[in-house]
């Protein structure tokens, strides 16, 4: 679970990207965050996986405090959250398989459980024949497919997605959230900000709209409508 | 969930460690070259200057194990009150020992020190009533530190003509040590800091090389000191590499000075430490030195570039 109390993101050069957010997202939800560029949604995703800081108010990620939790205990609250990024965050240099594997290792998973468990949640994003292939050998949507894989190999509560389809024509977009919907099914929370209205509007889930700093609307089943 | 504080680390990851920090070193071969030769220009420095501390703290207890007071007595002593006076200067607490030698052992002594040319030299004053050195009674004091004043007490012995000591050999030897030290420390100090930023630098541009998956690592959850360790490893490494050559130079360098100054017997007060102690010492000194100096050089970096 998810939960902001009035909170505020002041950036040091004065902008105020969060104005008083208050917001609770439960287990197993799928949460669109929409708005026009610059309202706040990048702060609102980063303050969730801690990436910022609240300036003011409280964050809290499982029941834990981001703001007071020790530093050495930051990694175990992102252990539970899965993130993905619109330009994918691949490693060039490694295939699928190892960049997925990557996740696994870097929070120090035995070594034979890593293989099984790649191979598992690349066979969930349909890439097990592609997985010996190097990101640049890779499509857009297979390469965001694998970033899809990364995020959930640890198995997190959450899957953070911040503009997934940004980069991606209809066809891959679509079959993103495809996956992302399926990721949702077995008891992932997914919050994704997007821009993609027929998206929002296709597949019909929580939408929170946020503008200026602060949510305009909170609305299950909503619409993708802002003013643009 | 695994406890963050598990002291540990499993042999997979640790192996893991090493291989990204060899990464590391591969990947910046030029700054890591550079920052390896400095460490070594910087403990060959080190090296010199132990070589050269060693030394005198050897022969500084050398020394102090040979001070001994000399205190000549009165020609017309007999040898009963001879013997009478060394039984009055060895009851003295601050005595550690004290012996009798008479002038003839005294002229002998003398010859050997002057080797051959002794019998030569001395000749004229052998036989007797021509040994014109006096009956000696050697005295060692407990404490080198308080030779002066049991000197003054062994010369207010009735008998005892004269007490003299090699006065301040030591003390002199120390001091010009303490000075070269005082010299040698800053300088290689300097060095120091200068071949540690060189290695953070170095440790910089891995970070840099290395920023996505550090940026992922974190993302994922990986712990601190997972993606810290292979830093400090790195570092460690650059030292522990720029130590061997320095080491191996300046044990070679010693150990040729060692033989060319016959084998340590230059003169009988200037004894060099022999080879083996020395390069035990030496070696393990500049390998801490050089692992302290590439741990700091990572410090720098990591606390100034790694966000985690």
């Amino acid at each position: 679970m998810i939960e902001m109390h009035d909170v505020w993101k002041v950036y040091p050069n004065g902008v105020e990207a969060l104005r008083g957010i208050d917001v609770r997202i439960d287990q197993g939800e799928f949460v669109y965050i929409v708005g026009p560029s610059g309202a706040g949604k990048s702060s609102f995703i980063k303050l969730m996986y801690r990436e910022e800081k609240p300036t003011h108010g409280v964050v809290l990620i499982n029941g834990v405090n981001v703001k007071r939790v020790r530093d050495w205990k930051i990694p175990h609250v992102r252990r539970k959250i899965g993130v993905v990024f619109q330009d994918f965050k691949l490693l060039p240099h490694m295939t699928a398989f190892e960049n997925v594997a990557f996740a696994m290792e870097a929070i120090e998973s035995p070594r034979r459980k890593i293989k099984p468990r790649v191979q598992e949640v690349l066979e969930l994003v349909g890439l097990v024949d592609r997985m010996h292939a190097l990101p640049s050998q890779l499509s857009g949507g297979e390469q965001q497919r694998v970033a899809i894989a990364r995020a959930i190999v640890n198995n997190p509560s959450f899957v953070i997605a911040d503009e997934p389809t940004g980069n991606l024509d209809p066809e891959n977009s679509w079959d993103i959230m495809y996956l992302l919907e399926e990721i949702n099914r077995r008891g992932t929370t997914i919050v994704m900000a997007t821009h993609n209205k027929e998206i929002v509007n296709t597949l019909r889930q929580r939408v929170i709209a946020i503008e200026q700093g602060v949510i305009v609307r909170d609305e299950i089943g909503g619409e993708y409508g802002y003013e643009d | 969930m695994k406890s963050e504080v598990s002291t540990v680390m499993k042999i997979e990851t640790l192996s893991r460690h090493f291989r990204e920090a060899y990464r590391g070193v591969r990947r910046n071969a030029w700054m890591s070259f550079a920052a390896i030769s400095a460490v070594a220009v910087t403990l060959f420095i080190f090296g010199i200057f132990l070589i050269f501390a060693f030394n005198v703290r050897y022969m500084a207890a050398e020394l102090d194990k040979q001070v001994a007071i000399r205190a000549s007595l009165a020609e017309q002593l007999t040898d009963d009150q001879q013997l009478q006076v060394l039984k009055q200067i060895q009851s003295m607490p601050e005595v550690k020992n004290a012996e009798l030698v008479p002038k003839e052992e005294g002229l002998r002594q003398l010859k050997a020190q002057w080797g051959d040319e002794g019998t030569e030299i001395f000749k004229g004053y052998e036989g007797e009533g021509k040994n014109p050195l006096p009956d000696l009674i050697t005295v060692e004091p407990k404490d080198p530190q308080n030779i002066k004043a049991v000197s003054e007490r062994v010369k207010s012995v009735e008998g005892v003509n004269d007490a003299v000591f090699g006065d301040g050999v030591t003390d002199r030897l120390l001091n010009l040590s303490s000075w070269v030290r005082n010299i040698v420390l800053i300088f290689g100090l300097g060095l120091a800091i200068l071949a540690a930023f060189l290695i953070s630098n170095t440790i910089k541009l891995t970070i840099i090389a290395r920023r996505r998956e550090i940026e992922i690592q974190r993302l994922v959850g990986a712990s601190n000191w997972f993606i810290r360790w292979p830093f400090f490893i790195e570092g460690a490494f650059i030292g522990l590499v720029g130590a061997i050559f320095p080491t191996i130079i300046v044990l070679s360098l010693y150990q040729v000075g060692y033989s060319i100054l016959g084998a340590g017997e230059v003169a009988s007060i200037l004894k060099l430490m022999p080879i083996l102690s020395l390069g035990i010492y030496v070696t393990l000194c500049i390998f801490a030195l050089g692992i302290a100096i590439g741990t700091l050089g990572s410090i720098i970096s990591v606390r100034r570039f790694l966000k985690v």
